[in-house]
């Protein structure tokens, strides 16, 4: 599922990728920018964690024209006169100015990294809710979001990660440059899928998904050997050989009727069977209280 | 038939607690009936249908008009917002009006979703599940050779319904048509259109704005019990999707101590006052995952009347439990309301689980899950078991002890037991906690572990006194049964444990 994710974002999307200190989502994170670039789409970064240079490292220069870089980093919370952007602009009417700016037809895909910044110096509704009108909103086709898990209480990690269309949680895998990954995937219709795939991130950031890991065989294993068949290890034998089984199905049993009569038995018409009856001159058949005679 | 088929086996006392019935009451009163509505048989309380016919029955027959249902969210909403659409369309079907709120979805997508209702008169049974009744192997799909004329019937129901109909089933994979729709009344509340959200809020308004729009809507439709009784009557029907999450502007599911506690439980306490003063029902769901302090959460499910919890299987380890393969999820009855009565209509069966197929929601007893305790914590106890007539007590030694254990003769249902001497009093509050356990394989909620302790000469004053109410128990005391023990006198510290 990993690889569909990485072909494409359906329009009002939200992906986040859920990190931890063992093992940094950014890589993944330049491979679905890189994913995209190659699809031609415009994509606005809004760069809070790390400078720009360091995160446009590696991607290919000649897609910089479709690639807007805000530059957040230096100065996110406007110390000096004159910030690039700051971590205040991140609400509905600014970032749709921004995105605008650029004037292309196409909608954008935003990426943020990372959310965890945000998080922390504005409250998480404020932020949920400004997530959820970007995704609502024409201005921004799909939302792209990095969040640090560690960083944050988990109401909070909850409550941002329920918004989401999509959910990558990445965690360091056995050997050396190999990741888990799980995914949650949720559909507009409701239906939930997930899956666990192992990856590893090469070094122009493509993405080769490994294998699935192994425990997911073991459980199949255990499963089989329990449906137990209960036929076995009784004194009397249950079943039946080839030759019974041919002289059972020849049996001709009675009341054995045609298929027309049949069916004309099982479909009657509506109403089935009443009571009816005639009251006796001796019944004291009294419609109001039945118990009336009883005194 | 009056009674399911599975409480047929049950003594006198507990068949008088099976709320399901095909009796109706007659009402020769001088009330209006209000269409999609009957009164309750066992306390005459007005009640609708919530959409699920076994839900129904597990909150005693209905939702009663004025109280409230609060769904606690399964973690991706999928099986709770089905719930609400379900009563939502009940609603469209009965010809009661709506009122949605949403702060996250359109109140229109809702709408758009909701169930197509099957409108003949019982739901099409699938003619591929029949009962074996002669224990011929099935060659075809549906041809059955000997008994051809029950092919059409219905599989014994072992799911929980009354069988009196009362609501409506609908089909999932199709959606309402659009006529049937509309000629329902919808009343809508999206948020954002009635607040701009701002980031520095010293109080969360979103609920204020919910509960005066709601009264607004109640006052001018006339659904106000205090409006004069001569126009016909109609039930409003109250959708509540999400509340308490992030984007109604509150942070109770984002931080472990919230700084508005408070908006959730006095909006909760102002939508119940609402309700009981006019004909109308809510459902509330809530991301009660993502709440982490629990005293909150119990404050949320008082304030509330019926309170059920879905827990889905998708995405935790139970889905690869094979005990587990034919459900969908679990449901926990939380709390159930006692209305103008002193006793409330617990459920019978404790372990709930849901499944929800094409055509209907069903809700059934599930696997008992038994846990065990880990041998390892009992150390240098002997115990005293003891028969149900409790004439002498016998004392085992520990391996016997842990034999018995592990053939789980003493812990499974109806057993008489158990009663601990304790030679290391330190060791009571640990007891507690462990036989707080005992409780997770029999019972729910309702009941509590008391752990007293004295000497044998005590226990006999106390059980002399017990045996006289031993017998007739009521319902309250099914809940909490207590196990009587009787101890010949000794003078070796005796820890009673009832449960």
């Amino acid at each position: 599922m990993l690889s569909e994710l990485l072909q494409g974002i359906e329009s009002g999307g939200f992906l986040i990728i859920r990190d931890s200190c063992s093992y940094s989502g950014r890589d993944l994170l330049k491979s679905f920018i890189t994913a995209a670039l190659n699809r031609e789409e415009v994509i606005h970064i809004l760069c809070f964690d790390v400078s720009e240079e360091e995160l446009k490292d590696g991607l290919k220069p000649s897609d910089t024209k479709r690639l807007h870089i805000h530059n957040a980093y230096s100065d996110p919370l406007g110390w000096t006169g004159h910030p690039n952007f700051t971590v205040q602009q991140f609400s509905l009417e600014d970032l749709t100015n921004l995105v605008k700016q650029t004037s292309q037809p196409k909608p954008a895909v935003l990426v943020i990294d990372s959310l965890s910044w945000i998080l922390r110096h504005k409250t998480p509704p404020a932020v949920c809710q400004t997530l959820q009108q970007l995704r609502k909103g024409g201005a921004v086709r799909a939302v792209i979001g990095l969040l640090h898990t560690d960083m944050h209480q988990r109401g909070t990690v909850g409550s941002i990660c329920h918004l989401a269309t999509s959910l990558i949680s990445v965690a360091p895998g056995v050997k050396g440059k190999e990741a888990v990954a799980r995914v949650t995937k949720r559909s507009k219709s409701g239906k939930v899928m997930q899956d666990e795939e192992i990856f590893c991130i090469t070094e122009d950031f493509s993405v080769t998904i490994l294998s699935k890991p192994s425990h997911a065989e073991h459980k199949t294993n255990s499963t089989e050997e329990e449906q137990a068949d209960p036929t076995a290890n009784l004194t009397f034998n249950l079943r039946l050989s080839d030759s019974e089984l041919e002289a059972k199905q020849k049996l001709t049993l009675p009341f054995v009727f045609s298929k027309e009569k049949k069916t004309a038995l099982l479909h009657p018409g509506p109403g089935s069977g009443r009571i009816l009856y005639e009251p006796d001159a001796n019944d004291d058949y009294d419609q109001e209280d039945p118990d009336d005679d009883l005194d | 038939m009056a009674a399911p088929v599975n409480s047929v086996g049950k003594t006198s006392a507990d068949r008088l607690q099976a709320n399901c019935t095909s009796f109706q009451k007659k009402t020769r009163s001088k009330l209006i009936s209000i269409p999609g509505t009957r009164p309750s048989v066992q306390n005459g309380q007005l009640l609708v249908s919530t959409g699920v016919t076994s839900l129904d029955y597990l909150l005693g027959g209905g939702l009663a008009v004025g109280t409230v249902l609060l769904i606690e969210e399964d973690r991706f909403d999928s099986y709770s917002r089905m719930i609400l659409k379900y009563f939502l369309a009940e609603g469209v079907v009965c010809r009661h009006e709506l009122f949605v709120a949403t702060a996250q979805d359109n109140p229109d997508e809702i709408l758009q979703e909701l169930p197509a209702p099957i409108l003949d008169d019982v739901a099409a049974p699938k003619p591929v599940e029949q009962p074996r009744l002669t224990g011929e192997p099935q060659d075809t799909l549906d041809a059955m050779k000997i008994a051809w004329r029950y092919q059409n019937l219905p599989k014994v129901q072992s799911a929980l319904a009354s069988s009196s109909r009362f609501g409506h089933y609908y089909d999932v994979s199709k959606t309402m048509e659009a006529e049937i729709r509309q000629a329902a009344k919808c009343h809508r509340f999206y948020l954002p259109d009635h607040i701009t959200p701002s980031s520095a809020a010293h109080r969360v308004e979103s609920y204020s704005a919910l509960l005066k729009s709601l009264q607004e809507v109640i006052h001018r439709e006339g659904f106000d019990l205090a409006t004069p009784m001569s126009k016909s009557r109609n039930i409003l029907r109250v959708g509540l999707h999400s509340l308490g999450s992030a984007l109604w502007g509150d942070d109770l599911c984002c931080h472990d101590k919230p700084r508005h506690s408070h908006a959730l439980t006095t909006f909760l306490y102002g939508l119940r006052a609402l309700l009981r003063s006019s004909l109308s029902v809510a459902v509330v769901t809530l991301p009660s995952h993502l709440i982490q302090d629990r005293a909150l959460m119990g404050n949320i499910t008082r304030l509330c009347d019926n309170a059920i919890a879905l827990e889905s299987f998708k995405g935790s380890e139970r889905e690869t439990n094979p005990l587990y393969k034919d459900y969908h999820g679990l449901l926990y009855v939380r709390q159930v309301p006692h209305l103008n009565s002193l006793a409330r209509q617990l459920p019978d069966h404790k372990d709930l689980a849901f499944k929800l197929k094409r055509k209907q929601f069903t809700i059934e007893e599930g696997m008992q899950i038994v846990s065990f305790i880990p041998l390892t914590t009992i150390m240098m106890m002997t115990v005293v078991s003891v028969n149900s007539e409790g004439i002498h007590s016998n004392v085992l030694p520990l391996q016997d002890l842990m034999a018995a254990y592990i053939s789980e003769k003493m812990l499974c249902r109806g057993s008489d037991l158990l009663a601990l001497p304790v030679f290391v009093p330190a060791r009571m509050a640990e007891l507690s906690g462990l036989w707080g356990w005992g409780g997770d394989f029999e019972m729910g909620p309702g009941t509590d572990t008391k752990v007293v302790t004295g000497t044998g000469d005590e226990f006999q004053k106390l059980y002399r006194k017990k045996k006289k109410k031993r017998y007739g128990l009521t319902s309250a005391e099914q809940h909490n049964r207590q196990k009587h023990v009787s101890v010949s006198s000794t003078s070796t510290k005796v820890c009673l444990i009832t449960f």
